[in-house]
């Protein structure tokens, strides 16, 4: 029997949540860091959504961040004109980066050793995390002559971008549609039409499944081969500002303007994290282990 | 999801299939997830993964060789100036404090307590210039430095 998504509400945030990010698989499990316009941004295990800590000190909106690979480091954009970059174990602020404006967002490399960061001053700025105060490790790229690059150009902003580094594939979102460009030549692969101005999508790391989310507070997921779309999830009470697949791609987490995220199953029914699969039977049956089935409030 | 049948069948099934499409069961989760302690910041010590990786911030042992003596030193060090700085901070209990922060703000206020993570200073008679604040708490961040008689 077919089973009902039931999504696990993770609560802290006091304003609207604009950004999540992954880490990579760890020992220690994935993590995951949400960004909020309320300063502090947030690390939390990332199948479970627990809190892990927040990290204090930007004095303004924080609207990107992210995490390493292996989650030792976090990096994060705010309002305050500066990315700070901190020791995601410990929580202490390692680096200030100041800006010219309002910065947006940050990225690592794959390998940690650098850190770009983009934001209102249309500026995309490199640094080398080993010798940051040195000027000469700092690469200015401006907007429109990107060199050697082939440059895209939209009728609408954009508003999300993603980058799959094993699939090779780029992710943008503008209006209500997601495209898929080849990484190396930018050649666009395919695109879909939304119902909603979308704010953010993910692709599934084995390139099953899109999710999307924008204006309309629905979770929008697609099947990624034939565009078709699969589901539509009610449930948050603002529109979503970004949604991002886990590193394993069992699910996939969503934050909103009502300042919460969301964590959701890709395959309903499976046993993973704090999902348990319950047959009807069971819960009348005597279990040691106490199950909840959901209260009618809280179902998608 | 409803499913409209054609109106020359019996008006009941229509009730069924409505029921049998809406009755999914839904999922059931273990528990919701934890949310954040009101009074810290988290980052749990005693977690097995800061244990294993805790990159610590004495910067003598940041070196790949690790003089043991100089790490000693700079953890006697640390451990004294903590020691006085929460000294201090007793000591400045329901005293009448200056406080200088940024934008050249002096306001005058007598002291209360500190929060654990020293981020908020609870105060009282906070003397500011559009009036004096009965209880106020003041943030740390904007504290360039605050001065007192003992």
């Amino acid at each position: 029997m077919a089973m009902r998504q039931t999504p696990l509400t993770c609560s802290g945030h006091t304003r609207p949540v604009v950004d999540v990010a992954f880490s990579g698989i760890t020992p220690f499990g994935y993590f995951l860091i949400s960004a909020c316009k309320d300063g502090k941004p947030m690390l939390r295990q990332g199948d479970t959504g627990d809190w892990i800590g927040t990290f204090l000190g930007h004095k303004g909106a924080v609207w990107g961040a992210t995490l390493n690979t292996d989650a030792t480091k976090a990096a994060t954009a705010a309002a305050d004109f500066t990315a700070k970059v901190w020791d995601a174990v410990s929580g202490a602020e390692v680096l200030t980066l100041a800006h010219k404006h309002i910065v947006k967002s940050v990225n690592f490399t794959k390998d940690s050793n650098c850190l770009l960061t983009g934001g209102n001053d249309k500026l995309i700025r490199i640094y080398d995390l080993n010798a940051p105060d040195e000027d000469r490790s700092v690469r200015l790229w401006d907007r429109n002559t990107l060199e050697a690059v082939k440059t895209l150009s939209f009728d609408t902003s954009v508003s999300n971008m993603e980058y799959l580094a094993d699939g090779d594939v780029v992710l943008i979102t503008y209006g209500k549609t997601i495209a898929f460009y080849n990484a190396h030549s930018l050649d666009l692969i395919k695109t879909v039409d939304t119902p909603a101005n979308i704010h953010s999508a993910s692709l599934h790391p084995e390139k099953e499944f899109v999710v999307a989310g924008g204006d309309d507070f629905k979770i929008y997921k697609y099947d990624y081969g034939t565009m078709e779309e699969l589901e539509s999830y009610k449930g948050h009470f603002g529109p979503v500002h970004c949604v991002r697949f886990s590193p394993d791609g069992e699910l996939y987490a969503s934050g909103s303007e009502d300042g919460t995220l969301r964590l959701w199953q890709t395959a309903v029914g499976k046993t993973y994290g704090l999902w348990k699969c319950v047959l009807p039977e069971d819960l009348v049956s005597e279990n040691p282990e106490p199950l909840y089935p959901v209260p009618a409030e809280i179902k998608a | 999801m409803v499913i409209w049948r054609k109106c020359s069948e019996k008006p009941r099934y229509l009730v069924l299939d409505f029921l049998k499409v809406n009755m999914k069961t839904p999922m059931s989760v273990l528990r919701l997830p934890r949310g954040p302690e009101p009074n810290s910041r988290g980052f749990d010590p005693n977690s097995p993964r800061f244990i294993a990786l805790c990159a610590t911030s004495i910067s003598a042992s940041k070196e790949s060789e690790t003089d043991a003596a100089s790490l000693q030193t700079e953890q006697r060090a640390r451990s004294v100036m903590r020691e006085r700085f929460l000294r201090c901070l007793l000591s400045m209990a329901n005293k009448k404090i200056q406080f200088h922060m940024y934008e050249k703000v002096t306001v005058d206020a007598t002291f209360g307590a500190s929060d654990i993570d020293v981020l908020n200073f609870q105060v009282s008679d906070l003397q500011t210039p559009i009036g004096v604040q009965k209880e106020a708490l003041i943030r740390c961040q904007d504290v360039i430095s605050y001065s007192f008689d003992m």
